[in-house]
């Protein structure tokens, strides 16, 4: 291909032009593309990094407390995320240098109805709701039903309400009953009606659902806040905030170490 | 000696369809190439299962470095009339008119050299006193490897910090540093900009998932306590879930 041939009338006879052969070698430009290639596939991103969003409430101190929406203790759930100590210190304890993040949770208010502390303010272990559990996928069974485990199994079950009629219209979504989903716009629709009933969902106040209270240890890992706030997403908790560790919850957090070393 | 002979060939293999490969390659490659931005730290975000995308343009990224450092990026639009040296410039120096407020003794200024040294920077961070020692590198021989090195603190003088000061705060009329840039970039006449960090999506915390949670608190308390209470945090897809 990368040759030229010329021929002159008089097929070489005396005389008459030599034939000529034009030949160029593509080796070296073969070589330097490949060297540019191999350039831009080191210096560039072809993965775009994702975001979430999230939102705290303001660290003002609010004066008129009059206005503030109260979760009920029936709603509330708090979970507590923290590294895992060495058993009977409180040094973190870590596995082939990483960090292991336990979760713990406690429903209703620290301590139950009754409290933590006792009239002289002495701690009341007895009283302790702190419960431990687990980060942890769902089973997949061998016909491809999921089934939540760990803390995820315990969030489903509060806001079970809410999650039948996630699952009703999620039914109804893949039957059609947004509107068909034959070609990529229809599906871009029927999606955003879908998401439009999913919110409705998630906001109606007639349904029973938790108000989650996400607190996590100064030693736990930014990673496994960011696994908290997924599982709030994956469960359709539409109630949940960040906040700040209080006393309390660190005193049931020693207490439920002391009284369980080496979990 | 009887000798074989072999029959001389041509060894030419023809390289112009290979050629051809390699062009349409490099083409590709170099149509939908992001660069990778220079960071003075190597951090590995934590997977979500979020699908939000990052913003390309509008927004400020908050580099936190698991041993609490924080350096500062900054995207915006290149409208016609805010370039992105433009907007640094202007950010430069309202960040300084707001660190004079509190610092009357001795106040930092800059000269039109570091302000445009400064609207070329990628990744910055280092504490507001030194930045003026810090932009004049960029007149010296082999100024950038000098400048890269301070921001990954691996220069060897101990009197050059890096990462911008941060410390908890709530004392809205004492910010730290990192709150005056946050202010500063609010502030700027650039509305874009400042109307996505109001709105929470200018502005994104890229940590490492095993950064603890008391560093990355103290971030999210410095941006609360300027009101700034919506933001993002970058993060890498989750497969399967």
């Amino acid at each position: 291909m990368a040759e030229v041939q010329e021929k002159s009338g008089n097929d070489g006879k005396k005389g008459g032009q030599k034939k000529m052969h034009i030949r160029v070698d593509f080796t070296p430009m073969v070589d330097m593309n490949m060297l540019l290639i191999t350039f831009f596939m080191l210096c560039t991103t072809m993965i775009k990094s994702q975001t979430l969003t999230i939102a705290l409430p303001s660290n003002e101190k609010v004066e008129n407390t009059e206005n503030m929406s109260q979760a009920s203790a029936d709603d509330a759930v708090t979970i507590i995320v923290d590294a895992k100590r060495k058993p009977g210190t409180n040094l973190v304890d870590t596995v082939n240098g990483a960090v292991v993040n336990e979760v713990y949770y406690y429903f209703g208010k620290p301590g139950g109805d009754a409290g933590m502390f006792g009239a002289g303010g002495e701690i009341i272990s007895a009283n302790n709701n702190l419960q431990k559990s687990e980060f942890l996928s769902d089973e997949v069974n061998s016909v491809g039903d999921h089934s939540p485990r760990g803390i995820r199994q315990i969030i489903q079950e509060r806001n079970k309400e809410v999650l039948a009629e996630i699952k009703k219209i999620k039914e109804q979504y893949a039957n059609g009953g947004f509107g068909p989903l034959e070609t990529k716009a229809e599906r871009e629709a029927a999606q955003e009606k879908y998401d439009e009933a999913a919110s409705a969902i998630r906001k109606n106040e007639n349904l029973k659902k938790p108000v989650i209270i996400l607190k996590s240890t100064p030693q736990a890992t930014f990673g496994s806040l960011v696994e908290l706030l997924d599982e709030m997403q994956i469960n359709s908790i539409s109630k949940y905030q960040i906040d700040n560790m209080t006393r309390v919850d660190s005193v049931m957090l020693l207490d439920y170490q002391s009284a369980h070393p080496g979990s | 000696m009887g000798r074989v002979k072999i029959a001389k060939k041509s060894t030419f293999i023809d390289m112009t369809a290979m050629s051809d490969v390699t062009v349409l390659l490099l083409t590709f490659f170099m149509l939908t190439s992001t660069f990778l931005q220079k960071e003075p730290t190597t951090v590995l975000t934590p997977p979500s299962v979020s699908t939000e995308k990052v913003q390309e343009t509008n927004f400020v990224q908050v580099l936190v470095s698991p041993e609490g450092k924080i350096w500062l990026t900054m995207n915006n639009d290149t409208s016609a009339v805010w370039s992105n040296e433009n907007m640094r410039m202007a950010v430069l120096d309202k960040v300084a008119e707001i660190y004079n407020e509190t610092h009357k003794n001795n106040p930092v200024s800059f000269t039109n050299e570091q302000k445009h040294t400064f609207a070329k920077l990628g990744a910055f961070g280092v504490p507001l006193n030194q930045m003026g020692e810090f932009l004049d590198l960029a007149y010296q021989p082999e100024g950038q490897t000098k400048m890269d090195k301070w921001l990954e603190g691996e220069d060897g003088d101990p009197k050059h910090i890096t990462g911008i000061p941060i410390q908890w705060n709530t004392n809205a009329d004492q910010p730290t540093e990192f709150q005056m840039w946050i202010k500063a970039m609010r502030q700027t006449e650039n509305d874009n900009l400042a109307q996505a960090i109001k709105d929470g999506t200018g502005i994104a915390i890229k940590a490492d998932q095993n950064t603890s949670f008391d560093i990355v608190h103290m971030v999210m308390d410095n941006l609360q306590s300027i009101k700034q209470n919506k933001f993002t945090f970058l993060t890498a897809l989750k497969a399967g879930e």
